[in-house]
């Protein structure tokens, strides 16, 4: 599956099944591009989450395979990698969801009183 | 763990990938199990992440490709296990040879190649081989456009 801000998917939340860490390395992707080594420890600060190296390889080549990264050319052993532009509308569309579904379950949680 | 014991763990769970990843990231995922394990991470973990990496490697479907190869393994597996089935099985020929026809002329055993000849219907032993047999045709059948 390839996803394109051209086809009729733009404006679909292709990120939902991609599972965490996709989503948090499109994020770690958001402001410039990075190799491996400089994803697992952006995403430890980021999110307290330990991506492991066989998680990290698996959802980089799914998200390439997407076309929503882009290898880089190798810099010395490392491949960088970038965001896509269909890879930063689809981690935008993925945001406002989750945005819509956080804003959805606060209103209830004060709705609730609880 | 000293570092040369470390670095063949790591080694030995990046072996585990199929050949066109390590082409593509065996060198820069070897350097980088360096760095995580000079940052404190233990070489144990890091290739059990490798090995878990490499089983999804090779279950995951290329996308427009062809059968994996978990699949034509399971085929291969199942096919040789039909052939086995067939081998192993009595031939019905013989059987039908030793069947005695009722009504034969001086109440005789009379000898008739057709006669009687229901191959593999004496209980469910053979059903069951005869259904093994015809598996690896039935899962040719299915993925008739696929191949290995």
């Amino acid at each position: 599956m390839r996803v394109s801000g051209r086809d009729g998917r733009a404006g679909q939340d292709v990120l939902r099944r991609v599972g965490e860490a996709s989503v948090l390395i499109l994020i770690s992707l958001a402001d410039g591009p990075k190799h491996g080594y400089a994803l697992i420890q952006d995403i430890k600060e980021l999110a307290d989450v330990e991506l492991g190296p066989g998680t990290l390889y698996g959802a980089l080549d799914r998200l390439e395979r997407l076309d929503l990264i882009e290898s880089l050319p190798a810099d010395d052993r490392r491949h960088p990698y970038r965001i896509t532009a269909p890879g930063a509308a689809a981690l935008r569309v993925h945001l406002d969801s989750l945005e819509r579904v956080s804003a959805a379950g606060r209103l209830r949680l004060r709705l609730g009183g609880v | 763990m000293d570092d040369a014991r470390a670095a063949r763990l790591v080694d030995g769970a990046l072996r585990c990938y199929p050949a066109r990843w390590r082409r593509r990231h065996g060198d820069e995922a070897a350097e980088l199990a360096a760095l995580l394990i000079r940052d404190g991470a233990s070489a144990g973990s890091i290739a059990l992440s490798y090995l878990a990496g490499a089983a999804r490697e090779w279950l995951t479907p290329r996308p427009g490709g062809r059968l994996t190869t978990a699949a034509c393994a399971l085929l291969i597996a199942v096919c040789a296990l039909g052939v086995s089935a067939v081998l192993l099985s009595p031939p019905a020929p013989a059987r039908a040879a030793i069947t005695p026809t009722r009504g034969a002329a001086g109440g005789t055993s009379h000898v008739r190649g057709h006669a009687h000849c229901r191959s593999g219907s004496d209980g469910p032993v053979p059903d069951v081989i005869r259904a093994l047999g015809q598996l690896p045709v039935m899962i040719w059948t299915a993925g008739h456009d696929r191949s290995c």
